[in-house]
């Protein structure tokens, strides 16, 4: 079962991402911010991680660069209310971008592909 | 390759070289040299340093334009012998000099670059005192600019080697020592890589090598010489493009078994606000005309080259008027495949399969020039990751034709 690190700083989306993933099968872990963020992925090593971009003392592109220099290959999907951060480079280090919709038909979509992702080994 | 060396201060061993790699480039080789010489001394100064010109005995002197550049950091010319041209020859000089300097970081910069500042230097160099080995360029270009790039060689190199690397063909990188020598170690260094294949041979060597890959954001847009997408060289097309498929045959095994893609880490933020890149003018006319009249010409080819139902498609869009020219992402894509199953095959000799391709690049390139009018920066990089989604949704196709 593939294990899911959600971090957003909005209870009620963590609530239903939660329920919305484990219905699918997925073993889901929650953050509020990212504060533990790396100290929770050494610990419990998650197959891939949903970040949030705006939260109220993080900023999920700055956490996704920590990620992308201790982390080099773990997935990461960006989720945010706003497309505007699209534009911003430091999303190129992201595997996928989706904007927060109650729909979680392309966040699903983009969490199954990364998830299937394969770059065979040496 | 036996190279000629000018080495004036007797360098024997350097943590980091700038590589300048050249032909005839005595007008501009020196704001390159001056801009590396900077960077060395403001972010590298607590490292030895050199900076080599890897020339291929350009008859412009080339050589006399480099080494009296003023510079505080020492320089080696070194080329290749007289009649021997090739960027793939210099980079390959330069990376058996590196390695006898027992360098830790290679900085490769192109001699024509009008844009470079110092902190290039730095993005593509320091990431190699980090934990990466290969740093590749990120720059933003104006949406004309990088056609080949745009439309075959990243949503290509993404779909069959599985790393976004958006600028593969780049020309400006930095690589560790280490790098060096397993560029040098490979075996096969073909006529295309030799010359203007380099480029994405050493991105996708890299990606196969499972090496750590990073992404340098330089700030300020790539400007050089040129360039108008009908006046990019057929030479540049042809060795791209006959690289490309060369290393598909030689990595079938590693690619087979990669499903969609990573992307790729990025370095270098904080260097304030990013420029306009200046704008690349296209004759769309002309675009339109070298595609009619390619695959007029070409159209028996085609129907060994081509799957029945992408010949059937491709005549289509033959059909379609010049307003309302749509070359489908999804048929470019299989269209591709088919030829590099045609290459593998060796159903057409290489050089006259890749000048086959020529046609339909133009038609590509029209499409997408007709479809991204309107669009801004952000709204064409939208349109070229949906792009490089549908070459990862048609690899089944590629598996089907290249393994059956």
């Amino acid at each position: 079962m593939a294990k899911i690190l959600i971090v957003d700083d909005e209870e009620g989306i963590r609530m239903l991402y939660s329920m919305e993933l484990q219905d699918e099968g997925y073993d889901v872990i929650t953050l509020p911010d990212g504060r533990e963020l790396l100290s929770v992925v050494d610990r419990e090593n998650p197959d891939c991680i949903i970040l949030d971009i705006k939260m109220k003392d993080f900023n999920g592109l700055d956490l996704l660069q920590q990620i992308r220099k201790k982390y080099y290959d773990l997935p990461v999907i960006l989720n945010s209310a706003y497309s505007s951060f699209k534009v911003d480079l430091k999303a190129v280090a992201a595997d996928y971008y989706v904007v927060k919709s109650s729909d979680l038909r392309e966040l699903k979509e983009k969490l199954k592909v990364a998830l299937e992702t394969r770059i065979p080994a040496e | 390759m036996k190279f000629i060396e000018d080495n004036p201060d007797g360098i024997t061993r350097a943590d980091i070289v700038v590589g300048i790699p050249s032909y005839n480039e005595a007008s501009s080789i020196s704001y390159p040299t001056q801009q590396a010489d900077k960077g060395l001394k403001k972010y590298y100064s607590d490292k030895s340093a050199v900076i080599i010109n890897c020339d291929n005995h350009s008859p412009d002197n080339t050589r006399q334009a480099f080494m009296t550049t003023e510079t505080t950091t020492p320089k080696i010319y070194i080329s290749t012998e007289e009649g021997i041209t090739g960027k793939g020859n210099n980079v390959r000089n330069l990376l058996a000099k590196a390695v006898e300097l027992s360098a830790k970081a290679i900085v490769l910069i192109d001699a024509d670059l009008r844009s470079i500042t110092p902190l290039w230097i730095r993005n593509l160099g320091e990431p190699l005192f980090e934990q990466y080995q290969f740093v590749s360029p990120l720059y933003v270009r104006h949406k004309y600019d990088g056609p080949i790039t745009n439309s075959i060689a990243y949503p290509l190199t993404r779909a069959l080697y599985g790393r976004r690397v958006r600028q593969p063909i780049g020309g400006d990188y930095g690589f560790s020592g280490e790098l060096a020598k397993i560029f040098l170690e490979t075996d096969a260094w073909s006529d295309s890589i030799s010359s203007f294949g380099i480029d994405i041979w050493m991105t996708t060597t890299s990606v196969r090598n499972h090496v750590a890959v990073v992404q340098a954001f330089m700030g300020r847009p790539k400007v050089h010489k040129v360039k108008d997408i009908l006046q990019d060289s057929d030479t540049l097309f042809s060795d791209v493009i006959s690289t490309i498929f060369e290393l598909m045959c030689r990595y079938e095994n590693f690619w087979r078994d990669v499903k969609w893609s990573r992307p790729t880490a990025v370095f270098g933020f904080g260097v304030g606000d990013v420029e306009v890149p200046p704008p690349v003018n296209v004759d769309v006319r002309l675009l339109s005309q070298k595609f009619q009249s390619g695959t007029l010409e070409q159209w028996d080819k085609y129907k060994v080259l081509l799957s029945p139902e992408n010949i059937h498609k491709l005549e289509e869009v033959t059909e379609l008027s010049p307003e309302g020219f749509e070359f489908p992402t999804g048929l470019w894509a299989k269209i591709l495949f088919d030829f590099a199953v045609a290459y593998k095959n060796r159903v057409l000799a290489p050089g006259e399969l890749v000048s086959t391709l020529k046609p339909l690049f133009y038609g590509r390139i029209l499409s997408f020039v007709l479809e991204s009018q309107a669009m801004n920066t952000q709204q064409v990089e939208e349109y070229i990751e949906d792009q490089c989604l549908q070459f990862e949704k048609a690899k089944p196709y590629l598996l089907e034709r290249w393994f059956s």
